[in-house]
């Protein structure tokens, strides 16, 4: 019986004493409808705009304990939209992301860095088309506060802005943006809502 | 009486050349007519695409135009309209039918395949914003079915009067459904002469089935009585 007492005092104590370890890192669910990977590229004079409608993310973020942190996102290449369907088709043809056969895009940061002002600079592995590359993503923490219309959950927020040369990822040849058509330069916008429970 | 007779052979041949020259002359030129339109007014898709790319798509959209004549040919042969026949025979305008059925088949699959390759073929145009090539899609399987059902008709064990009443009415839907595959699809129909001439041209088509028919019907109500 006194055992059994220590065991289960001990077993107490151990819970307790990890509690704040695993409290530490808090994780956040993405808010889908306020979340979204947006993008502008040039065409000849005018910016074409687009997203993706279909992605998965996970974040796990704490101001305090960036070396837990972590950003992960999925983003489906075949969700992609810029409002005209056979644009569309086409940028999921082989010419540019080759939706068939690479469905996925990644990102897996490997570290965050505060550097001042609210600013993240995130260092990740982002894949595309099957290749794994170096990317910087900057973020911008927008806040942590409580939901303003739903009960009991907080909200975190995220912008950043990168600009990368698509063409040093391979998507499109350059065979576009030879004749002038389609920019190598795409501006990505990450714009990021997520909720936690109190 | 014989002389008569030889007279009115003689004019009745001659109306059937005139009718013949005037009907294929009338074909050779809408053909020519429908499959500059890939080139004068070239869809946007075909400005993104280059090397055997463009050269698929253009080859699928005339294959695609093409059959979309054929599709038309076929229901005239099908109508059996008084003019075609007695400019080209019965038995003549059925065999046509049957191997213009072919060709069209033949024709809408060439379309498919050359039209999804430079996009990919892992790559296909499905869902809701995609419609216009879905319709596509349900046009190849009422072809299909309609090409199938009319040579195996007998194996599959369909009653000659029933099938003909349901490929009658196939026949009009896939027309149907190519206009609005054809106006919707391709942006080089989405304005101007190409998108009227296909209007007229379908307007015109319904109309003159509409006419044959109602000749037809007519002719059955004066020989009953």
């Amino acid at each position: 019986m006194k055992k059994l007492s220590i065991f289960s005092l001990a077993l107490f104590f151990f819970i307790a004493g990890a509690q704040p370890l695993l409290a530490a890192v808090r994780s956040w669910e993405l808010d889908k409808a306020h979340t979204n990977f947006y993008f502008t590229v040039d065409h000849i004079y005018s910016k074409i705009r687009g997203h993706f409608n279909e992605y998965s993310g996970e974040i796990k973020f704490d101001p305090k304990n960036l070396a837990e942190s972590k950003f992960s996102f999925k983003i489906d290449t075949a969700s992609v939209d810029t409002n005209v369907a056979k644009r569309d088709k086409h940028l999921q043809s082989a010419d540019f992301f080759d939706t068939g056969k690479y469905p996925q895009m990644t990102f897996e940061s490997t570290k965050i860095t505060d550097v001042g002002n609210g600013l993240y600079e995130v260092l990740g592995k982002f894949t595309v088309k099957g290749v794994e590359y170096q990317l910087l993503l900057p973020l911008t923490l927008a806040g942590i506060k409580d939901h303003p219309a739903a009960k009991g959950k907080e909200v975190i927020g995220f912008n950043g802005m990168v600009t990368i040369d698509r063409l040093a990822y391979k998507v499109g040849d350059g065979k576009l943006f030879d004749l002038g058509v389609v920019g190598k330069d795409v501006e990505i916008l990450v714009s990021i809502e997520a909720l936690a429970d109190k | 009486m014989t002389v008569n007779n030889a007279s009115d052979n003689t004019g009745k041949t001659m109306k059937q050349r005139v009718s013949r020259f005037f009907l294929i002359g009338f074909a050779v030129v809408g053909i020519a007519c429908t499959l500059t339109i890939p080139f004068v007014y070239e869809s946007q898709t075909l400005w993104y695409k280059v090397g055997v790319d463009k050269t698929f798509l253009r080859a699928g959209q005339l294959l695609g135009l093409l059959a979309l004549i054929s599709l038309i040919v076929q229901i005239f042969f099908g109508s059996r309209g008084k003019v075609l026949e007695e400019t080209f025979g019965v038995a003549a305008l059925m065999a046509w039918h049957r191997a213009n059925g072919i060709l069209l088949c033949c024709l809408v699959s060439l379309h498919i395949a050359l039209v999804l390759v430079p996009e990919g073929i892992a790559n296909l145009p499905i869902g809701v914003k995609h419609w216009p090539e879905m319709v596509g899609g349900v046009l190849f399987l009422v072809i299909f079915s309609q090409v199938i059902s009319s040579f195996f008709r007998q194996q599959l064990g369909f009653i000659y009067k029933q099938w003909r009443m349901v490929h009658r009415a196939l026949g009009y839907l896939a027309l149907c459904l190519a206009a609005v595959h054809v106006l919707f699809v391709a942006d080089s129909f989405a304005q101007g002469v190409p998108r009227i001439a296909l209007l007229v041209m379908l307007v015109t088509v319904f109309a003159l089935i509409a006419v044959i028919k109602a000749s037809i019907l007519i002719r059955k109500i004066k020989d009953r009585r």
